[in-house]
């Protein structure tokens, strides 16, 4: 029966493959990374046992381990999107036990890049403990690490099927998207504001840390080796304990979960409103836009991020991704100004599959014939709406944090051009290379299979837009105090620029493509 | 609606295979198939949504793929498993559409009340879209396809997933617009309203056009769905198959 869940899953990632030039390419790439990651992990968690320094790997492995389990639990959450191949609700109807559905799903997850990526790399543990060891604790250790790539896939698993159940109907999820995603965006500046403490505490207080951790479930599947090379045998025990029962607390509450979420959508509909008012077009159009297409189109962009929760989480994400990581940075000691170099492009790749977030719904600007310019200009106009204001309070924020308010308007002038630099790179992107989103109620789904391939995708925009800030970095560097002066305007042209030659390619790109980008970004067809 | 040669080719199958169709003005022509026998994608390929790997397709003169902005302007499209922007409310759906067919915001205004009044959808609901049943999307969607007053109406399944009532309302608006001139083509596997409404019918199987003309000549003397399954090649149950039931 296991075997079954296994073999879809496998199936299901080659057909999702099969004939698609791009996603094969995508997928080897995202291949290519996970082996990156494997021999990479592979070699630093050795690194202490070649070094033969007993100290070192009982941090390493401990610490390190714990944040393997951390970012299997964020991860996906925050940047991936989860898998959603192979949804529970699609089995509901079989006549299948809780026992063997969630043993299927569990083994299916198991089988993927990530998971044979996190496993190789955490066998350089096994390599540590045994040279500090020997074989005994190179035997437990490699208990220990299978043990931990179970706890991965458990804690992953669990909590993000517990967020799916809570978040089913559209009225709550909506609200929990935003407060999640506001947790999940702090999360970095925290661990920022960590990394900071540790930089000044010492070694012993860390040392201190790692025991401690060792023996939460984080830590104590990857700990068990050096127990063993310390001598301390009887601790294996208790730490398996620890770990069985943590990964069984874990199915357990995943098979809880799973029932509601087999269940689906509990669509609760609310009925009427508060009547308002007014014509029709005055309800869709903002009093201070145009009626027309342009003013039309801008209109509802603007509704839809507010209320669409996938886009309302990835907005609410970068409100405070901008604001807290620039002002923990220069808490911390550092200027926070550099960070606005990639707060501008991290918010112009938002758009990056603008059209994706439509789904089949784009049909109707397709059969209504919007010409492509427009069509763009008025999404980033739509966007802009939340985005300028918000830019601005960045500036604002990051300049009062960093003592140097003089600099405020030059900063606004970077932040800026890196915005526009980001929208010329990203509006072709989104003609270009639209994909489909899921058409679940999960507003954490954004790939279907594949989604290490399309967060790359992400990333390689957001590269290239940083590239394209370098001349406006270069000439705030050569121009020194007169940038204090000129960076506004000058930015904001540069910004502007960046914009306008976006619209421009990208509306030509959509004139001649416009079926294929409804093709591309309707689901399942 | 003018159509030529029309090919669609999926990965390894080919869902249509060369659909040529005329379909007069002032028609209420029906377009009947089973379930896969490419309506959806000849309808999508006559109407600009869908890229044809061959054949024309014109409406009411103009080419749709060489001269889309002039074909599409006469043109209202209700398709079918196409999700809307479900994310405003209906009358906020409705001036979204009328201002994107380039309409003043009066005429919008007008239009869209009256609308929402005759399908009984309600001019004051700010129930967003998304949260209407199955039947009241439909009624949106046609609402969303007559705004802007079009030539020729091309409907894919109007009549799926509608309760009677509805139905019905949506045959009365139909048959007074191809009254009033207008040209309705739609989709369906359900032979009553296909035979109640429409003046033409073609039969679609695999990728083809397997028969046209008008009713009458289609029908002859037996009824249409003995010359749907004859066409389309079902099988009628012995009474031996399936014994165990």
């Amino acid at each position: 029966m296991v075997v079954a869940f296994v073999r879809l899953k496998l199936r299901l990632t080659a057909n999702a493959l099969r004939g698609q030039g791009w996603r094969v390419a995508l997928f080897v790439i995202g291949v290519l990374l996970g082996i990156g990651f494997a021999v990479g992990g592979y070699l630093g968690f050795a690194a202490p046992g070649l070094l033969d320094d007993a100290r070192a790997a009982r941090l390493v492995l401990t610490l390190a381990g714990a944040g393997i389990v951390l970012s299997w639990l964020f991860l996906p959450l925050v940047f991936f999107g989860v898998d959603e191949s192979l949804d529970p609700a699609r089995f509901a109807l079989l006549p299948l036990t809780r026992r063997t559905l969630i043993s299927g799903l569990f083994a299916a997850a198991l089988v993927g890049v990530p998971a044979v990526a996190t496993l190789v790399a955490t066998f350089g543990m096994v390599d540590t403990a045994a040279r500090l060891g020997g074989l005994g604790a190179g035997l437990v250790e490699l208990v220990g690490v299978g043990l931990g790539l179970l706890l991965c896939v458990a804690v992953s698993r669990s909590v993000i099927s517990a967020f799916a159940t809570a978040l089913r109907s559209r009225r709550a999820r909506d609200m929990a998207t935003v407060l999640l995603a506001m947790l999940a965006a702090l999360l970095g500046p925290l661990q920022l504001l960590v990394l900071a403490g540790a930089a000044q505490a010492d070694w012993d207080r860390v040392a201190d840390v790692a025991a401690v951790v060792s023996w939460t479930p984080l830590g104590a599947p990857y700990s068990m080796g050096m127990e063993v090379a310390d001598g301390r045998a009887w601790a294996v025990p208790v730490k398996l304990v620890i770990v069985l029962a943590a990964i069984g607390g874990l199915l357990w509450w995943w098979s809880a979960t799973l029932e509601r979420a087999m269940l689906g959508t509990a669509s609760a509909g609310h009925s009427g409103g508060a009547a308002r008012a007014g014509t029709p077009v005055s309800q869709l159009v903002f009093r201070w836009l145009p009626r027309t297409r342009f003013g039309a189109l801008t209109a509802r962009e603007a509704r839809y991020w507010w209320r669409e929760s996938r886009r309302r989480a990835g907005l609410v994400t970068f409100a405070v991704v901008g604001i807290f990581l620039p002002a923990a940075l220069s808490l911390t000691g550092d200027s926070g100004g550099g960070m606005l170099l990639l707060i501008g492009p991290l918010a112009a790749v938002s758009l990056a599959n603008q059209l994706g977030y439509d789904g089949s719904a784009y049909a109707a600007n397709v059969v209504a014939g919007v010409p492509g310019r427009v069509e763009l200009q008025s999404r980033v106009a739509g966007y802009a709406i939340f985005m300028v204001p918000l830019l601005v309070v960045i500036a604002i924020v990051v300049g009062v944090f960093d003592g140097h308010p003089a600099e405020i308007p030059s900063r606004l002038g970077t932040l800026a051009a890196a915005f526009g630099a980001g929208l010329a790179v990203v509006l072709p992107v989104s003609v270009r290379a639209a994909y489909a989103l899921p058409d679940t109620a999960n507003p954490f789904a954004l790939s279907s299979g594949g989604g290490t391939a399309k967060g790359l995708l992400t990333f390689v925009s957001l590269l290239a837009t940083v590239v394209g800030t370098i001349p406006i970095v270069v000439a705030a560097y050569l121009l020194g105090d007169a940038w204090l002066w000129i960076g506004l305007p000058v930015g904001l042209a540069y910004g502007i620029g960046g914009y306008l030659l976006g619209a421009y390619i990208g509306g030509d790109l959509l004139d001649h493509r416009m079926p294929e980008v409804l093709a591309a970004v309707t689901p399942n067809r | 609606m003018w159509l030529r040669g029309l090919v669609k080719r999926f990965e390894a199958n080919v869902a249509v295979t060369g659909v040529d169709l005329d379909v007069p003005a002032g028609s209420f022509y029906g377009l009947l198939g089973p379930n896969g026998a490419g309506k959806t994608t000849t309808l999508s390929m006559a109407v600009g949504l869908l890229r044809p790997d061959a054949g024309q397709a014109r409406v009411l003169g103009y080419d749709v793929w060489s001269d889309p902005a002039a074909a599409k302007k006469l043109l209202g499209v209700l398709p079918d498993g196409v999700r809307m922007f479900d994310r405003l409310s209906g009358a906020e759906l409705l001036a979204y559409h009328g201002l994107l067919r380039g309409m003043d915001a009066p005429v919008v205004d007008q239009r869209a009340r009256e609308l929402l009044d005759v399908l009984e959808l309600g001019t004051q609901n700010r129930t967003l879209v998304v949260d209407y049943s199955a039947g009241m999307k439909k009624k949106i969607g046609l609402a969303c396809a007559l705004l802007h007053g079009p030539r020729l109406l091309v409907l894919d399944e109007p009549f799926e997933a509608v309760d009677p009532v509805s139905a019905a309302l949506i045959r009365d608006i139909l048959q007074r617009y191809v009254s009033g001139g207008g040209t309705v083509v739609f989709s369906s596997h359900v032979m009553e309203v296909v035979e109640r409404l429409c003046s033409h019918v073609a039969i679609m199987a695999a990728g083809a056009i397997r028969l046209h003309g008008t009713l009458a000549s289609v029908r002859g003397e037996r009824s249409l769905e003995d010359v749907f399954v004859q066409v389309v090649g079902g099988r009628t149950a012995t009474g031996s198959e399936l014994a165990w039931l």
